[in-house]
């Protein structure tokens, strides 16, 4: 009686610790998502090409959103950047998504002070977001997109 | 034996809402969030509106060509806070100013130490302590050329278990001498509560 007893209390604990799992996996979201840099160049003749780049590190927000053009200017001396992003599924999805700025050498300007911003899209929408560089010295950005948290 | 079951499913489950959120816990969190908690007026809010203000003001054709070649003198205007929230709009204007500094293309006047300012000069010229040569006189601070100045309001409408707040934040750049309005912009927020049947 007292060993089945304990057993109880073994498969009673075992079952805490399943559905706590359960809970827990349900309560966060990941945060990994997408990024896209860019990186403006010259040549000898003074014409602006952009570099881009776009990696997914999450499969499934890989199949929710796609990247479909990354443009960017200068307003003055300070880039600006546009990406335009479109919505894979039929229902509508929030978004979060920040830019980062990096100078000619790779450093990046006011290192951790982006914030992160909503985004929605509604079913198979194309929006566009933009950005504008903190100051002159921006050369290349970084887009990261990712599911809210 | 059947109660013996029920107590010890009743642990199971309470072991597991303990084990899976419901101890208190205490962590550093993401200063750049965009996590709503309320309808409230947050933090991310405050960011929104910095960066679009600031992004809209730099790139705006005159400005771009105003700032080409020099970098303006500008005073902030208190914000006039229309919700009903209590918030602190000097906060959301030391963003925004921070950000026009930074970008190297204005310059501010801050009219808010201006006590300080003066008892710190009333000291280099009257105290007798500072070297005259070296002593900052009167009457010397540049004024400023233009005036930001904001509003923000809001829109707040509930039905049943829903609470919808929209908020409107606009800003002008005032040209001092002439009064005209050399930029103006606004950025718009919805947030949007939905009670649940559970929720507190």
């Amino acid at each position: 009686m007292k060993q089945k007893l304990s057993r109880n209390v073994i498969v009673a604990g075992m079952a805490a610790v399943a559905i706590a799992a359960l809970l827990g996996l349900a309560g966060c979201s990941t945060t990994a998502g997408v990024e896209a840099t860019g990186k403006t160049t010259w040549d000898e003749q003074g014409a602006r090409s952009l570099e881009k780049n776009v990696v997914f590190n999450n499969s499934g927000l890989k199949g929710d959103i796609q990247i479909v053009d990354i443009k960017s200017a200068m307003a003055g001396d300070v880039m600006r950047t546009q990406a335009t992003l479109r919505s894979k599924d039929k229902d509508t999805l929030p978004f979060q998504y920040r830019f980062e700025w990096y100078d000619g050498s790779g450093l990046e300007i006011n290192s951790g002070a982006g914030s992160w911003k909503p985004l929605i899209l509604y079913g198979r929408e194309a929006k566009t977001i933009q950005a504008v560089a903190p100051d002159s010295r921006a050369r290349e950005f970084k887009l990261k997109i990712r599911e809210p948290d | 034996m059947k109660i013996e079951m029920k107590v010890l499913l009743t642990a199971a489950v309470i072991g597991a809402f303990s084990l899976s959120g419901c101890a208190s816990t205490m962590q550093y969190g993401d200063a750049g969030s965009a996590k709503p908690l309320t309808t409230e007026f947050g933090s991310s809010d405050l960011q929104q509106i910095a960066e679009a203000m600031v992004d809209s003001m730099i790139t705006f054709p005159p400005m771009v060509e105003m700032t080409a070649s020099r970098r303006p003198v500008v005073s902030v205007d208190k914000v006039k806070n229309k919700t009903m929230q209590h918030i602190d709009t000097e906060s959301v204007t030391d963003s925004i100013r921070t950000r026009l500094i930074r970008s190297g293309k204005f310059r501010f006047i801050d009219r808010t130490t201006d006590a300080q300012t003066i008892e710190e000069l009333k000291t280099q010229q009257d105290s007798g302590l500072v070297d005259k040569k070296t002593a900052v006189d009167f009457g010397q601070q540049i004024g400023a050329e233009f005036l930001l100045t904001s509003n923000l309001s809001e829109i707040k409408q509930k039905a049943g278990s829903t609470t919808d707040v929209y908020y409107k934040f606009t800003m002008s750049l005032k040209n001092l001498k002439t009064g005209i309005l050399e930029w103006s912009d606004e950025k718009e927020i919805r947030k949007v509560f939905k009670r649940g049947t559970f929720g507190g």
